[in-house]
């Protein structure tokens, strides 16, 4: 369990660090390959196969948009690194050493990716890095009710990768919908 | 207590679409609205705070996708941080720890929620000349009330006694915050359109001041601010929008009676939330009654302002601006069986 922790730590990192197609899809490929492992014992056996398929979903439409480069730590990229690397250091340190029980892999995970992702979101201007930022943060928030005492069914998973699955796929469809003219003379 | 927010709500889309002027597409107003209806039903309904949150991420993803003069990546900021807030404060409060942990928890789910609705500390970016449907405005008076209902009632099942404090502390501390500013900006900003903005935020801070409160007055309080909220300034700010853009001020006497449906004044919706949460306070820690009682006179001025930029309703809007305060005054006279219905 350390080692998909420490995968999907890399993961994140590669979304937050990446801004060329093949960095972010490669890092949602390796985040969903962290979560799913990690939601399995936490009784979400199927729920973990909903993430694998809807992060593997959005990973691979990831991969059809944006810049085809890696990207991957262009310049000016140290203040992200800096977040990657202390993040991940604080959610390591929250969730082994703050808090007890089982379930640490899972903590550190869920805390270091929606914090991570929320940072991303807050300091990126590219809507493609965007989007596969708000797909991590779907996988996520769908393990995260793997922390409760007790099983809490697969539901938010299966939500969640339907969110990221399909977040990917928003801008051109619903772009199309909302060029009709919401504010006219009378401004409603 | 959400479900009759959310026929409020749907009450107010229907008052939106019926009466906004002919020239508005209504189709699109329609579809937009029904689309945050649907989300909102779906929150209501939500088993869990999880499933909550992620709605919310569809909510902020749809919206943000909308044609506006704001970026895609600028309108997705502040919805994204309140996501992120909520899902902290809810994962703090699921493990097993110290106190401080369940406090930080209390805080975050709070500070999520400010930010979701958009209040002060964590102001949504507003152009005023941008829609209605695209701005921040949606989340403050739509889709707002249902989901702090929902996450307010959520997160008191998972959030422990030991914490409880610190959440109700919290949600006053914003709350009187948002009351303050907001009154305060609603009166001394340039814009008009600001001014309606900030004067949601001001009712807002009243609700949370109720819902801290945690005693029933309080609660009753936060229930008639939501309607009010819902079913009084959102349709009054959407039929204002017109006169805003030609900036004529006018004083009749149907904008001296908007402005005192505004200011909370008997026998509109705001007076009896007002008089309840007066009592709440009092019962609780008579000081605070003092401070907002200091506080709800700040709503005249900016009430008067907002009254006067109204224009004169005609037409359809007129027939609407009637029945919203035909429902603020039975709101207002008979507030007792809204609230037996939410179970207060």
């Amino acid at each position: 369990m350390v080692e998909a922790a420490f995968v999907a730590w890399v993961g994140a990192a590669l979304v937050v660090l990446a801004d060329g197609r093949r960095g972010l899809a490669l890092g949602l490929v390796l985040l969903t390959a962290g979560l799913a492992v990690l939601a399995s014992p936490a009784g979400m056996a199927f729920g973990a196969v909903a993430i694998a398929a809807g992060g593997l979903v959005a990973a691979g439409q990831c991969l059809r948009s944006g810049p085809a480069s890696w990207g991957i730590m262009p310049a000016g990229s140290t203040p992200r690194l800096i977040i990657c690397i202390a993040s991940g250091l604080l959610a390591l340190w929250v969730a082994a050493s703050v808090t007890s029980g089982t379930g640490a892999p899972l903590r550190f995970a869920v805390l270091l990716v929606v914090g991570l992702m929320g940072a991303r979101i807050l300091i990126s201007h590219e809507p493609g890095a965007v989007l596969a930022a708000i797909a991590s943060l779907a996988l996520a928030l769908g393990v995260a009710p793997g922390l409760a005492a007790t099983s809490p069914g697969p539901v938010a998973a299966i939500v969640g990768a339907l969110i990221a699955a399909g977040v990917v796929f928003v801008p051109a469809g619903l772009a199309r919908l909302a060029s009709i003219p919401l504010a006219d003379k009378d401004g409603a | 207590m959400e479900p009759e927010l959310l026929l409020a709500a749907a009450a107010a889309l229907g008052l939106a679409v019926v009466f906004t002027p002919l020239r508005v597409p209504r189709a699109s107003l329609l579809t937009w609205g029904l689309l945050g209806l649907a989300g909102m039903a779906a929150i209501v309904i939500a088993p869990s705070l999880d499933l909550v949150i992620l709605i919310l991420l569809v909510l902020a993803v749809l919206q943000a996708r909308l044609t506006s003069n704001r970026e895609f990546v600028t309108r997705l900021r502040a919805p994204v941080l309140a996501i992120a807030l909520l899902a902290l404060g809810l994962a703090f409060e699921r493990m097993q720890g110290p106190v401080v942990l369940d406090r930080f928890g209390a805080v975050g789910i709070v500070a999520g929620l400010v930010a979701a609705i958009g209040l002060l500390p964590y102001v949504h970016e507003f152009d005023p000349d941008e829609s209605v449907v695209a701005s921040p405005i949606p989340w403050m008076a739509f889709i707002g009330p249902p989901l702090a209902a929902t996450v307010l009632l959520q997160a008191n099942q998972v959030i422990p006694s030991d914490a409880g404090d610190a959440f109700g502390a919290m949600l006053i501390g914003l709350g009187l915050l948002n009351m303050i500013g907001g009154s305060l900006g609603s009166w001394r900003t340039e814009n008009d359109a600001s001014a309606w903005r900030y004067s949601f935020m001001a009712d807002w801070g009243l609700a949370m001041c109720g819902f801290g409160l945690a005693i029933a007055d309080g609660r009753s309080a936060a229930l008639l601010m939501l309607f009010s909220i819902v079913l009084g300034r959102l349709p009054l700010y959407l039929w204002s929008r017109q006169a805003l853009r030609e900036k004529v001020p006018t004083d009749r006497p149907i904008n001296l009676v908007v402005a005192a449906v505004l200011a909370g004044s008997a026998p509109f919706a705001g007076f009896p939330a007002r008089v309840l949460l007066l009592r709440g306070a009092t019962q609780l820690y008579w000081p605070l009654a003092l401070v907002l009682a200091a506080g709800m006179l700040l709503w005249l001025p900016s009430s008067l302002r907002l009254g006067r930029s109204m224009g004169v309703p005609r037409g359809r809007q007129a027939v609407g601006v009637a029945i919203v305060l035909a429902l603020n005054v039975l709101l207002g006279v008979y507030p007792q069986p809204l609230l037996t219905l939410a179970g207060l």
